[in-house]
């Protein structure tokens, strides 16, 4: 904290010529800078799936702190896709006029807003009313390997009728006025269910080959082009290499070959942007990159312990510190040679060098020049942030400043990742805040604007 | 409806609760069992590697009650000794120790008798405590000056009371008594104390109670054969080489009449003889005097290593530590003074007739210490010469002397060199001659005075084992006997039989009654 660090206008850009301050043109959205707030929420919203005040609070602080993009975070298209209750969702057509009002409101801080799409499949962290009395659809009956997670290979049926839901789900982002929608098809959610090696053992049209693989994720995206036309900006979200064996038994799923031509058939299939992550699990050691603070999982993963059949194991593992080291040696022998930040450049770099469409990045970025150098050396064309804007939402204009680095950067701590089951949203790394009382200052800043409350109709109750 | 699990993940929980679990079960169940092997083979390991000893830091208790490393591989288990006198009251005369062999039980400061008797050394053998012998067992004995008097224990004197014939045949007998089993066993054991665990009962009925009478039996086949051939040895002696010739070398002593091949030889069959007292080994060895009865061998360490065998130990337990440490012991250990007082006058004149007559083979005694000087001290006498029993010579042979040379301790230090076969018996100091009754190397001749009368006035039958000293005669009190009728107390000596022969030995008995008076009251004082 001592050495903060200065402006350096010698090696930073004059914003005007900055590549990452240069606006990004894709075939139906122009954004005005390289940096995206990448999908990241908190569990802010009603239990039925409407978004709330707190939402466009959140979503509102990082469109004034400048980035050019907003990808919302995770968005069930159905409620059976949730990963945890109390996130938005867009499975209703009643819910339009309120993500309208959240596009409205990221719009009025000149953001442009882009809606996840989404559904849990297994991977269902905490499932709600709606859902814990079931098993989760998924691609296998197979549970989760790391939480337990139950789950039920998805019918033809069921797979067309979560097709279908997709497309309705980009159609109401269209009419609630967004400005495009990703399909979240890495990290372990239900189309990296499908499209994984390790995880899809299908023996119909929807598994073996990596063409069936792909069939589900290729499907949504000609339904969502059948329901919302050509000119919608629809981008997909891959995990380039899965690295699915987190659990030693497993296999390790799709390569980086694989992702390149699950990218390829993307961009056949009109999809404008890919959105290149890491990872077939999430959380997964190497996404979000950094620490995992299992002193704080012992006090939040308790909020999980009922939703799989390993909570209780995995629970004990961070509880008592004896257990630790194997949980401790599961997660990090994975991270071993991996910087932290720009994880996965050099896949994006690949996906890029296969496609036309431009290619966003996650992973760690919170330095200018490294992005500067990723924009320039043809890496990706933007990149998508959460942990470092939670840390500094500003982190835009401390770059346009001609800081390389904010001057209380993010730590990775992962603290914010952990608490997502049981705390809202925010930073928690303590050491970066003068006090306890700033940092949840801080954090509770999301809940400053407020709805206008009234008194429901007699229908209403 | 009221019934149903809350949740997906707690109805998955209901249905696995009780199922078994392969992939799980199995691994735990080895895991268990491994850790079960692992805590077992703990504690059988720290039990196996438990060995050594009971260590005294006197030297008489360590001669008395010390180790030299018989007990691994001729030893009984202690819990075993201990039960042994329940299990067969009559030929323990119905006392709950061993004392009916002659064993000597001390008492310890707080005057109760001590758990083992003087000669029975323990030592932990993997874990077991077992006990055997050690040199003290043949080599002490006692004195008293009247039957009502309380016995005087000496260490080195020969072990007098010891009636080790009767010992061992009881011992042998036991071996395939249906008393010995475990079922038997283990109440008695442990109602004399002893505390076994699971894994010590395991041990005892798998490994050392087996092992025990596996052994037993196997020295039974070799040594019965052997005893059933010789009379009744009688306290105070022992066959010395004939059973190490059997257990050690396995010949046999049962083969039948002109039976060639591994056979002991009829004419080597009996060859018992008085132990021997043990004092002044020092000076024996300066003067490199013949040891043993025969003469066969010069070398003090030789001599002490072959003994040990005889009490036991072998080439693989033996603890040459202990064995040393009592050798050192004993160079300088010194005879008690005699207590007869006889005449000094007479004794004086005896003096002479000493001088002329004996000291040239046996050395003599000087003010306080003896001397071990004579042209012949130590030498062999032919047997022609000195015509006493020759069935202890003849059971050393030239066969046997090979086999201890080429097979024992070959290759390491200790192999044996020096034995040879004499042709008669050994010309011997006669330091401590008041405790070394009964006389010549079989114990045929009662007291020094009957030694000093031609061979067929020498009685032919007398009570051995008695411990009351005899003034007038010189030795121990020894009554004559019917071998037909035992005395009840000590053993009926029969000189007939064969190896008992009282004959030889005639120097001085021609002198004249007034001369050979002399010399007795002169020899009191030896």
């Amino acid at each position: 904290m001592n050495d903060i660090p200065k402006p350096d206008p010698k090696s930073s850009p004059a914003p005007a010529t900055d590549p990452i301050f240069r606006e990004l043109r894709f075939r139906s959205l122009t954004v005005k800078n390289r940096i995206f707030r990448s999908n990241v929420s908190g569990r802010f919203d009603n239990e039925d799936g409407s978004l709330t005040q707190t939402r466009i609070n959140w979503e509102c602080k990082f469109a004034n702190g400048g980035v050019g993009a907003i990808i919302s975070s995770y968005v069930p298209v159905l409620m059976e896709g949730r990963i945890i209750a109390g996130y938005a969702t867009v499975h209703r057509d009643d819910f339009i006029p309120l993500w309208q009002k959240l596009g409205d409101a990221v719009h009025s801080f000149d953001s442009k807003y882009i809606m996840q799409l989404s559904h849990s499949g297994r991977q269902m962290d905490l499932p709600g009313i709606h859902n814990q009395h079931r098993p989760a659809l998924s691609s296998t009956s197979r549970k989760d390997p790391l939480n337990g997670f139950l789950c039920q290979a998805m019918s033809k049926a069921e797979i067309a009728n979560t097709v279908a839901a997709f497309a309705r789900g980009a159609w109401r982002a269209r009419e609630a006025g967004l400005d495009g929608v990703e399909l979240h098809a890495a990290n372990g959610y239900l189309f990296t269910q499908f499209l994984s090696s390790g995880i899809n053992d299908r023996t119909d049209e929807y598994g073996g080959s990596l063409r069936n693989r792909a069939r589900f994720l290729l499907e949504v995206i000609g339904a969502i082009r059948a329901a919302v036309g050509r000119d919608f900006h629809l981008q997909v979200k891959l995990s380039a290499i899965e690295r699915n064996n987190v659990m030693p038994w497993e296999g390790k799923g799709n390569t980086l070959d694989d992702t390149v031509q699950v990218a390829q058939w993307c961009e056949d299939a009109d999809v404008d942007a890919i959105h290149v992550s890491t990872g077939s699990l999430f959380p997964h050691p190497l996404n979000p990159p950094g620490d995992l603070p299992i002193d704080v999982l012992a006090t939040t993963y308790d909020a999980m312990i009922s939703s799989g059949v390993y909570g209780l194991r995995n629970f004990m593992m961070f509880r008592y510190p004896l257990l630790r080291p194997i949980f401790r040696w599961l997660w990090f022998r994975l991270k071993k040679g991996h910087p932290v930040e720009a994880v996965s450049i050099a896949e994006a770099r690949a996906i890029k060098a296969a496609v036309k469409i431009p290619v966003l990045n996650t992973g760690g970025y919170q330095t200018a020049s490294v992005v500067r150098k990723g924009i320039e050396s043809g890496a990706f064309d933007a990149v998508a942030i959460a942990r470092s804007l939670i840390a500094n939402p500003d982190l835009p204009q401390q770059w346009a400043g001609g800081f390389d680095r904010p001057a209380v950067p993010c730590t990775y701590c992962n603290k914010c990742l952990v608490n997502a089951p049981k705390n809202p949203m925010g930073c928690y790394e303590l050491a970066r805040f003068p006090s306890r009382e700033v940092m949840i200052d801080q954090i509770m800043s999301i809940y400053r604007a407020r709805p206008l409350l009234r008194t429901p109709l007699k229908a209403e109750v | 409806m009221v019934d149903q699990p809350v949740t997906a993940v707690e109805a998955w929980l209901q249905r696995r609760r009780w199922r078994l679990r392969l992939g799980l079960a199995v691994p735990l169940l080895l895991l268990a069992l491994a850790v079960l092997v692992l805590i077992v083979g703990g504690f059988a390991l720290r039990s196996f590697m438990d060995n050594g000893p009971v260590a005294y830091a006197s030297i008489e208790e360590h001669y008395k009650y010390g180790s030299i490393g018989s007990e691994p591989e001729s030893g009984i288990p202690y819990w075993i000794w201990k039960v042994l006198p329940s299990l067969y009251p009559e030929a323990f005369d119905h006392r709950q120790d061993y004392s009916a062999f002659g064993f000597l039980y001390e008492q310890d400061a707080s005057g109760r008798k001590r758990d083992l008797p003087i000669g029975i050394s323990q030592r932990k053998v993997h874990g077991i405590d077992v006990v055997w012998l050690n040199c003290a067992t043949c080599h002490t004995g006692t004195w008293r000056t009247s039957p009502d008097q309380p016995a005087q224990i000496v260490l080195g004197m020969p072990s007098n009371n010891l009636d080790f014939y009767r010992f061992v045949q009881v011992i042998l007998r036991a071996a395939a008594d249906e008393r010995l089993a475990p079922d038997v066993l283990f109440p008695r054991m442990e109602s004399a104390g002893a505390r076994f665990n699971m894994l010590d009962r395991l041990m005892w009925r798998a490994g050392v109670l087996p092992n025990f009478r596996e052994g037993l039996l196997r020295t039974r086949g070799r040594l019965q054969p052997l005893l059933d051939e010789q009379p009744a040895w009688g306290p105070g002696r022992v066959d010395t080489f004939n059973p190490y010739k059997v257990l050690q070398f396995g010949i046999r002593a049962d083969c039948r009449r002109g039976e060639v091949g591994n056979c002991l030889a009829p004419e080597e069959v009996i060859g018992v003889a008085d132990f021997p007292a043990i004092f002044n080994q020092d000076p024996r060895a300066r003067a490199n005097m013949n040891l043993h009865w025969d003469g066969n061998n010069a070398s003090l360490q030789e001599r002490n290593l072959s003994a040990a065998i005889g009490a036991g130990v072998t080439d693989k337990t033996i603890d040459h530590a202990a064995i040393n440490r009592v050798a050192s012991w004993l160079g300088t250990l010194k005879p008690p003074a005699s207590p007869h007082r006889p005449d000094p006058a007479v004794v004086e004149r005896g003096r002479t007739v000493y001088r002329e007559a004996c000291a040239s083979c046996h050395g003599r005694q000087g003010n306080g210490d003896y001397v071990f000087e004579g042209e012949r001290l130590g030498q062999v006498e032919p047997i022609a010469a000195i015509g006493t029993d020759p069935s202890r010579l003849d059971s050393y042979t030239e066969a046997f002397r090979e086999r201890q040379i080429n097979e024992m301790f070959v290759g390491t230090e200790y192999q044996f060199r020096h034995f040879k076969k004499t042709n008669g018996y050994a010309d011997l100091p006669l330091d401590g001659l008041w405790l070394r009754g009964p006389y010549l190397h079989n114990g045929s001749v009662p007291t020094l005075a009957d030694l000093l009368k031609p061979p067929d006035q020498r009685p032919k039958t007398f009570v051995r084992g008695l411990d009351v000293i005899d003034p007038a005669n010189g030795g121990f009190q020894s009554p004559p006997c019917t071998p037909s009728a035992p005395p009840p107390k000590g053993f009926c000596f029969d000189t007939t039989l064969r190896g008992n022969g009282s004959g030889g030995h005639v120097y001085g008995v021609e002198r004249s009654a007034a001369d050979k008076s002399d010399l007795l009251a002169y020899l009191l004082t030896f």
